[in-house]
């Protein structure tokens, strides 16, 4: 079962944007989640390969629509969830 | 290299073909295809393994991996480089070919 986020040499996604983007963020939100992420993951409450698990996990279309941080947001999310810190839905509201 | 590398630089591999239902670090571009050992790049826990939360990963080495593009997909006249763990590698059984 490959992945959604395993697609590399695969066509039909379009050319490479290989603009000169120097910005780490483009949005406050963006380096929060950043910030949410390192403070995790230093308490050990999951290391890098959960994270990247947790990404890779997203259904196809939702991880096809998401930005970059959108995504380690929604990873973050899953697992603060499944290692019951957060009741699930908890933040829908 | 550090004792008891089971690859040494040269050496013509395999990778495995296998498609885990799990996160791993074998792209799938790259799986079932024949390489060369450039060298070993250190050891680290499997991430195959430590993606699951747990806490037996097994420490691996890491080496270094040469392709040829055509291999992998067929055209291209470059070489693409992958760090992977020795667990997804295989002596090559036609080295001789």
């Amino acid at each position: 079962m490959a992945r959604i986020n395993d697609v590399g040499g695969t066509q039909g996604f379009g050319a490479i944007d290989t603009a000169d983007d120097t910005e780490p963020f483009h949005a406050d939100w963006e380096a929060r989640v950043v910030g949410l992420f390192n403070t995790l993951r230093a308490q050990g409450l999951f290391n890098t390969n959960e994270f990247r698990d947790a990404i890779e996990s997203m259904p196809p279309a939702e991880y096809l629509a998401a930005s970059y941080y959108e995504r380690w947001f929604t990873a973050i999310v899953t697992l603060l969830e499944a290692k019951g810190v957060l009741e699930r839905g908890e933040l829908d509201d | 290299m550090t004792d008891g590398d089971r690859f040494p630089p040269g050496t013509r591999v395999r990778t495995f073909p296998h498609d885990p239902p799990h996160h791993t670090r074998l792209p799938r571009y790259a799986r079932g295809k024949r390489g060369v050992v450039v060298e070993p790049e250190g050891p680290a826990e499997l991430a195959d393994i430590s993606a699951q939360g747990r806490g037996d990963a097994p420490v691996e080495q890491i080496y270094a991996v040469r392709f040829a593009a055509r291999d992998l997909w067929g055209e291209g006249d470059h070489h693409v480089v992958l760090d992977l763990w020795e667990s997804y590698l295989e002596e090559d059984p036609d080295r001789d070919r």
